[in-house]
C-alpha cells in the first residue's frame, strides 16, 4: 500500500502543478519550490531497465556541501517547476581547466566514448553533498580517496571489461608500506592512488605524459621523498635517466610499484637478501653490460664470497651490493666520489671491518679466477688441481701394481713350500 | 705365507700402539671428520652437498662454530704431539722411526721393481715402511699449512691490517684445496692400506685393540719382526 502511495505520490503532484498554470512560470524555481518535491524521501522514478531510482535530495547535507550557499538552478540550468528529464550538468562551466584536463584523461577519453563504466566528476566527488577534499567527511579526502577508486577498480566485472591491472595489485597497495601507512595508521603523508596517478589527468602508464610513465617516476616519487631524489639524481642511475637512456632503473625497478614495502620486509626487492638478484636482474643481463661496457660475472663472484655465502645462508648482517656500492646514490667506480673508488675503498670497507686499511684494498674485491684479473688464486687453483688429479692417478697405479707384487709374492711362498 | 717359526705361535700379538698413540689417532680421526664436513660445507655452498651439510650442521653460523671448534683441538692436539714426539721417552723412539731416510726411497723403487717383475726380492721393510712414512709427514705438513692458513683467516680483523684482500684471496684458495687434498689422501692411500688392502682387509684394528699378529708383522715389516726377536720380545 506504502509503495504504491509512493509511486502515486509524484504523479498526482506533477498532475496538480500541471493543472495551476502560473504558479511557477517562465521564473526559474527556488530551492524552498524544488524541495517541495525532492524533499520527500520517497520520491523516485522508475527506470526502463526494471528497479528505481531515488529522487530525493538531502537539503541538510547540500547545505553543508562546498556548493551550498548556491541554487539548484545553478547546476540544474533547465529545472523549472515542475520538469521532466533534466540535462547533464555540466560543471566545466565553472571548473573549466578541471574539465579541460578530465577531458584528455583516460576516463574522460572513455567517458566521451560513451563507456558507462568510464568514471565522470561525481563519481568520485559525489553530488549533492560534494565538500572540499581537505574536508575529512569529503570522498575525496586523503584518507578516502583509495575507497572511492577500489569502488570500481576492485570490480571483477570493470577489470576484465577494459583490461585493467587485476586485483593482486589493488591488493598489493593495500598491503604496501603506503597502504599500511593510510589503514593502519592513518596517515595523511602516505601515498594515495591520486598521489602518483594524478587526479583529473589519469593516464595509463605506458603513456609519455602520465605521471606514471618510466621518465616520470623520479620526480613523482621525489614530491614525497625530496631527499632521495637529489641523491638519485647524482647517481649513474639518475644521471642515465635524465639523459634519456631507458634501460636506466627508476624507484620502481628496485623497489616495486604497488607491492612497495619496508626494505626490513623480507618480501621487499631491497631486502638485504634479495638485493643482489634484484641488481643482477639488470647486471647479469648480456645485453646491457656490454651496452654500457660493465664489468661481467658481478653476482657470481659475489656469491662465491665470504658476503656472498653468509648472506645466501641467511646472515642478513652480511655486506651486500649496496653496502659498498650504495643505492640511491651509486657511482661507477671510477668517479673520484664513488664509495669503491680505490681511494674510497679502505673507508668503504672499515664501515664493517675497521682494521681495513689501504694496505688491505689492493687487488680486486670480485675475484674472477682468470690469469688476467686474480694470478695467485689461479695458479694456486690450477697447482691443487693438477697435483691432486696426479695423486690420485698414481694412486690408483699403486694399488695396481700392489696387487701384481701380492699375486707374485702369493706364487713365490707356495712354489717355496711346494 | 703358511711357514710359522717354530718358537712364535701363529696366534700371538704384539703391541704396535700405545694408548697414547690411539687416543691421538680418534681424536684426529675425529676432528679432520668434522673439519671435512664443516670446511667442504663452504667450499661447495653453491650445489647440494654444500646445502645439505650447512642444513646438518644446523645452519652457516654452527658450521662455523663447529669447524673453528674442531680446529682449536687439531692444533692443540698437534702441539702435543710435536711436544710428545720430541720430549717423552717414547714420543723420541717413534720419532725416530719415522724419520726420512735414503733406504725409503729405495725400498719404494724396489718395491716397484719387484711388483713389476723386475726385481728378485721384496724391500725388507721395518716399523714404518714408505707407505706409513708418506701418510705421517704428509698429514702432519698439511696440517701445518691448513693451521696457518686457517688462523689467517679465523684472524680476519688481525689479518687484514696487514694483508692485502689478494693474498687472503690466496689464503682461502690453499686452505680449502688443502683441505681437498688431505680428504684425497685419506681416502686413497690410508684408506686402501688399512682397511682394503689384502692382508688388513678388512680393517687393521690396531687403532683399536694396539695389537697386532706377529706373523702380520713377520710378514709386511720383517725388519721389525727380527728386531724384536733379538730383543727377545717375541
Amino acid at each position: 500500500m506504502k509503495r504504491l502511495l509512493s509511486l502515486l505520490l509524484p504523479v498526482a503532484l506533477t498532475a496538480a502543478l500541471f493543472a495551476l498554470p502560473g504558479v511557477a512560470g517562465a521564473k526559474p524555481p527556488t530551492e524552498g519550490e524544488c524541495m517541495e518535491c525532492h524533499g520527500d524521501k520517497t520520491i523516485e522514478k522508475s527506470l526502463p531497465g526494471g528497479g528505481t531510482l531515488s529522487l530525493f535530495v538531502d537539503e541538510k547535507g547540500y547545505r553543508a556541501s562546498v556548493h551550498g550557499k548556491g541554487a539548484c538552478t545553478t547546476c540544474h540550468t533547465d529545472a523549472k517547476a515542475p520538469h521532466g528529464k533534466l540535462e547533464k550538468v555540466s560543471c566545466g562551466k565553472c571548473h573549466p581547466d578541471s574539465e579541460k584536463s578530465y577531458a584528455q584523461s583516460t576516463h574522460g577519453k572513455g567517458h566521451a566514448k560513451g563507456e558507462r563504466e568510464a568514471a565522470w566528476c561525481s563519481d568520485c566527488h559525489g553530488k549533492h553533498d560534494i565538500r572540499k577534499s581537505g574536508d575529512a567527511a569529503s570522498r575525496t579526502f586523503r584518507l578516502n580517496i583509495v575507497g572511492v577508486c577500489l569502488k570500481c577498480h576492485k570490480d571483477r566485472a570493470i577489470e576484465e571489461q577494459y583490461k585493467l591491472p587485476g586485483q593482486q595489485v589493488m591488493e598489493a597497495y593495500e598491503n604496501s608500506v603506503h597502504g599500511t601507512a593510510l589503514k593502519k595508521s592513518g596517515l595523511l603523508g602516505t601515498a594515495v592512488c591520486s598521489d602518483c596517478h594524478g587526479n583529473h589527468a589519469i593516464l595509463p602508464g605506458d603513456q609519455p605524459r602520465s605521471a606514471t610513465h618510466r621518465q616520470n617516476i623520479p620526480t613523482m616519487c621525489g614530491k614525497c621523498h625530496p631527499g632521495i631524489l637529489e641523491q638519485y639524481e647524482k647517481s649513474v642511475h639518475g644521471k642515465g635517466m635524465r639523459g634519456g637512456i631507458a634501460e636506466s632503473p627508476v624507484c620502481t625497478d628496485c623497489h616495486g610499484e604497488h607491492t612497495i614495502t619496508k626494505i626490513s620486509d623480507p618480501s621487499s626487492p631491497v631486502f638485504s637478501k634479495n638485493i643482489p638478484k634484484t641488481c643482477s636482474g639488470c647486471h647479469e643481463k648480456e645485453g646491457i653490460s656490454s651496452r654500457y661496457a660493465l664489468p661481467k660475472k658481478r653476482f657470481s663472484t659475489y656469491m662465491d664470497s665470504f658476503h656472498g655465502i653468509a648472506l645466501e645462508y641467511g646472515m642478513t648482517k652480511a655486506a651486500n651490493c649496496a653496502s659498498c656500492h650504495g643505492f640511491h646514490d651509486i657511482l661507477p667506480s671510477a668517479d673520484p666520489e664513488s664509495r669503491v673508488n680505490k681511494a674510497n675503498l679502505p673507508k668503504t670497507c672499515g664501515r664493517c671491518h675497521p682494521n681495513a686499511g689501504p694496505n688491505f684494498a689492493k687487488g680486486p674485491m670480485h675475484v674472477e679466477v682468470t690469469p688476467q684479473k686474480a694470478m695467485g688464486v689461479f695458479t694456486v687453483r690450477v697447482f691443487y688441481t693438477v697435483f691432486i688429479s696426479m695423486l690420485v692417478m698414481l694412486f690408483v697405479l699403486h694399488v695396481g701394481l700392489e696387487h701384481l707384487g701380492r699375486r707374485r709374492r702369493r706364487r713365490e711362498a707356495e712354489g717355496g713350500k711346494g | 705365507m703358511t711357514a710359522a717359526s717354530g718358537e712364535t705361535p701363529k696366534s700371538a700379538t704384539i703391541v704396535r700402539m700405545s694408548l697414547m698413540f690411539r687416543v691421538q689417532h680418534v681424536l684426529l680421526m675425529v676432528t679432520l671428520l668434522v673439519l671435512a664436513l664443516t670446511g667442504f660445507a663452504l667450499m661447495y655452498h653453491e650445489n647440494w652437498i654444500g646445502r645439505g651439510l650447512i642444513r646438518l650442521e644446523g645452519g652457516i653460523l654452527y658450521r662455523g662454530f663447529l669447524h673453528r671448534a674442531a680446529a682449536s683441538l687439531l692444533m692443540a692436539q698437534l702441539l702435543f704431539h710435536a711436544f710428545y714426539m720430541l720430549f717423552t721417552r717414547e714420543g723420541k723412539k717413534e720419532l725416530g722411526e719415522f724419520l726420512l731416510r735414503r733406504r725409503d726411497f729405495s725400498d719404494f723403487l724396489q718395491a716397484i721393481r719387484y711388483n713389476l717383475g723386475t726385481a728378485a726380492e721384496y724391500p725388507l721393510i721395518g716399523k714404518y715402511g714408505y707407505k706409513e712414512k708418506f701418510q705421517y709427514w704428509g698429514a702432519t705438513i698439511g696440517i701445518l699449512l691448513i693451521s696457518v692458513t686457517g688462523l689467517i683467516l679465523w684472524a680476519e680483523t688481525f689479518s687484514m691490517r696487514f694483508l692485502p684482500k689478494l693474498v687472503l684471496d690466496v689464503t682461502l684458495i690453499i686452505h680449502g684445496y688443502q683441505g681437498l687434498l688431505a680428504f684425497v689422501i685419506l681416502l686413497f692411500w690410508h684408506l686402501y692400506n688399512e682397511h682394503l688392502n689384502a692382508s688388513v682387509f678388512p680393517m687393521n684394528d690396531a687403532w683399536l685393540t694396539g695389537r697386532v699378529k706377529a706373523e702380520w708383522l713377520r710378514q709386511e715389516h720383517p725388519l721389525e719382526y727380527e728386531k724384536l726377536k733379538q730383543e727377545g720380545i717375541l
